[in-house]
């Protein structure tokens, strides 16, 4: 969290009789340096892309909410800090070539830049924060392998000058106090989290002090202008934050919760007397406070609210609270449609009003929708499904906790997902019709993530993917904590989106073998019943696959998101293939275009694969929510 | 990766590298040590997935021709002070340093 917030071999030779047994992976002919080389440029376009979906400017809002300006070049901020006397701005700024991200010093009015450090590759600068005289700022930053905390001169003259030398990683870095004799930070990972302070004075090495520590993730502590106090945001098990105050010396009581649901850490006004922050539904909060002769505080109000359903992203508050920086949507703000495409990419129908939608998938019979619908005023993500012909939508999930990988159950009577849950990725089953509870099907490895893409048709078999490996889950076992998952597909290349095929004999896939970062759709054989793959390969496509894997119900045609690495288009794509006597594939060709950026996902191409459903961005007028 | 192995505890090693598993989601070395007894000590080692050397230009048959040859491994040890880490920079004989971090550190 910083600041307010925080991707035969039969390439198909060319036509379906031709491609009768496995050939060799297409990229073996390249050389390693032509191979590199084409590796490269595909990087390349891809961060332009990546820039043109992303790079914002940045704006200021005063009080009243209302936007009074805007400055900077657009780039890829991570972070970006008000100067105390709010006419500079620290930005990080992601460099996707370099992969890495430096600290600049923006003039406030006109935009005007310096930069103040240049990192390696893969190595980066974040947790700016400014001296409270304004001339200096320090910041985190890894050089050769060795995270610290450094500071320089925020003209950037002079060197840079390491503060504290972290022997880990991730030290989040939130705040420098107003006497200028410490620094906050916070610690944070699956054991929980601990708040720090660093002294500055005095001879010797820096030895941070430890304030708190809690089984519970922890961020953004921020002193109080007498020094005091801490403002800090605790994630409980739900993934949900909330503002808390406590005292640096442990004797001075509390700690005092503040808010009701946030989605930032706190800004202390500079005298002390308001403390902000943004509630979920990314309205401006601020709380009166007071911390002498101990802390108090009343009920936060809302100080403003963006009326726009996209709300720009708050990321920083004024030392005075008068100015709010935020980050616009790069886009402008946008809400989804849900559209269902024909085969030539012709609009059959839009299903209900615009709204915060994503991965929508068809039902077994296609006449019911599953989306992830994002609550307008709290921002909470949940499943829902929608009767395509009477609109008619029923509510699947009703809680704060991430969910991923929606999928339908081959009859049509449960919904599964991901969700997080104390750092594992167990999966979940749910009826589809809303009613009764939450069902665990399979928890993976302790702290690894998992993802789930496929249910075989007789729904025995999950596939479920984990750090490029491509897992098979039988659901043989009772007891869910039982079921073990058998690796199906574990090699030096990272392998994903597992898709069985319907007759359950061979599994489609996508692999980099040929080319690092560039992915290809694969099929291997399948033996159910011991969920391991056969020597046999296919490639299916030769373009590039971003996803959107999906098998025709009849198994002889596959789907996959093409890429067009010149434009931002989704290219739809499809091969005629058939698995008997074994596996062919035909030549991919391009069903229909449809402008970017947009998403794609498992489940939205109907079992007969004559309907394609996207949730496709359209703009979003003030007032929608 | 903190549940297992301790950033705070340093270690670097030079050594024969005599085996390597190079699949997702981690790679694994093994490195034979001369230990302070003069005797030998074999550390299993992880690393980064083979997507990350791979984008380096780092493919597996360049560890596969590296057995039998000295590395020089810097690595956060694990927590049971087993002969075991997680690798934060690499050295291999040709001279090319490999930095794990910022992920694995």
């Amino acid at each position: 969290m910083k600041n307010f917030d925080r991707i035969a071999i039969v390439f198909a030779a060319a036509s379906l009789c031709l491609a009768q047994s496995p050939a060799p992976v297409a990229g073996q002919e390249l050389s390693a340096d032509a191979k590199s080389k084409a590796a490269a440029e595909a990087r390349a376009k891809r961060n332009a892309q990546a820039f043109e979906n992303r790079a914002t400017v940045i704006a200021f809002y005063d009080r009243s909410g209302k936007r009074v300006g805007s400055v900077g070049e657009r780039a890829l901020y991570d972070e970006t800090i008000l100067s105390p006397d709010r006419k500079r701005v620290a930005v990080v700024k992601e460099d996707l070539a370099n992969e890495s991200a430096d600290l600049w010093v923006m003039d406030a009015a006109t935009g005007a830049t310096t930069r103040l450090t240049t990192s390696a590759r893969t190595e980066f600068v974040m947790g700016p924060v400014w001296s409270p005289d304004g001339s200096r700022l320090a910041y985190v930053t890894i050089l050769a392998g060795q995270e610290g905390i450094y500071v320089r001169a925020a003209n950037g003259q002079g060197t840079a000058e390491l503060l504290y030398k972290n022997p880990g990683a991730f030290l989040n870095l939130s705040d420098w106090s107003s006497d200028g004799r410490f620094l906050s930070f916070a610690k944070s990972d699956l054991s929980g989290g601990t708040l720090f302070t660093l002294p500055l004075v005095g001879g010797g090495e820096r030895k941070p002090v430890e304030i708190f520590h809690s089984d519970l993730r922890m961020f953004g502590p921020r002193f109080s202008p007498d020094g005091r106090f801490l403002s800090y945001i605790v994630l409980d098990k739900a993934n949900r934050g909330e503002v808390f105050v406590r005292p640096v010396d442990a004797a001075g009581g509390g700690p005092w919760q503040i808010s009701d649901g946030s989605f930032s850490m706190a800004f202390w006004r500079r005298d002390g007397k308001e403390l902000y922050y943004l509630a979920r539904d990314q309205s401006v909060m601020v709380a009166e406070v007071s911390t002498s002769p101990s802390f108090s505080f009343t009920k936060p109000k809302v100080l403003f609210r963006q009326p726009s359903a996209v709300p720009d992203r708050m990321a920083y508050v004024s030392a005075d609270g008068e100015r709010f920086l935020a980050l616009p949507p790069p886009r402008g703000p946008q809400l989804q449609q849900i559209t269902i495409f024909d085969r030539e990419g012709k609009v059959v129908k839009k299903v209900g009003e615009p709204g915060r939608y994503s991965q929508p998938s068809f039902s077994p019979d296609a006449a019911r929708l599953l989306v992830m619908k994002g609550d307008l005023q709290t921002g909470q993500q949940d499943l829902w499904t929608i009767d395509i012909a009477t609109g008619q939508s029923v509510r699947i999930t009703d809680s704060t906790l991430p969910k991923v990988n929606p999928t339908w159950s081959p009859d049509g009577k449960h919904i599964l997902y991901v969700s997080m849950r104390d750092g594992d990725w167990p999966v979940y089953r749910r009826a589809a019709d809303g009613t009764g509870g939450e069902e665990l099907l399979f928890r993976y490895t302790p702290g690894a993530g998992v993802g789930l893409t496929d249910i075989s048709r007789d729904g025995k078999l999950l596939v479920c993917e984990s750090g490029g490996v491509i897992l098979a889950v039988p659901l043989t076992e009772s007891d869910p904590l039982a079921r073990k998952a058998i690796e199906t597909l574990r090699e030096e290349f990272d392998d994903s989106l597992g898709r069985l095929s319907p007759d359950g004999k061979f599994m489609a896939f996508r692999s980099d073998e040929a080319q690092p970062e560039r992915f290809e759709v694969y099929v291997r054989p399948l033996d159910a019943s011991t969920g391991m793959v056969g020597d046999a390969k296919w490639q299916a496509s030769k373009d590039g696959v971003n996803g959107m894997l999906h098998w025709r119900g009849d198994g002889q045609e596959i789907f996959f998101r093409g890429m067009d690495l010149n434009t931002n288009e989704l290219h739809v794509m499809s091969v005629e293939v058939s698995t008997t006597p074994t596996f062919r594939a035909g030549t991919p060709k391009l069903l229909f275009k449809l402008p970017g950026p947009q998403g794609g996902n498992l489940g939205n191409i109907s079992r007969d694969g004559q309907r394609f459903v996207f949730a496709v961005n359209v703009p979003a007028a003030n007032g929608e929510r | 990766m903190t549940a297992v192995f301790d950033f705070n505890d340093r270690v670097t090693l030079t050594g024969t590298l005599t085996k390597i598993d190079w699949r997702n989601p981690h790679t694994y070395m093994t490195v034979e040590v001369k230990g302070a007894d003069g005797g030998m000590e074999t550390w299993m080692i992880e690393g980064p997935p083979p997507s990350f050397f791979r984008i380096r230009d780092l493919g597996k048959a360049d560890f596969e021709g590296t057995i039998g040859k000295t590395v020089k491994v810097e690595l956060s040890r694990a927590r049971d002070k087993s002969r075991s880490g997680l690798i934060r920079m690499l050295t291999l004989p040709t001279g090319k340093v490999v930095s794990a971090c910022p992920q694995n550190c």
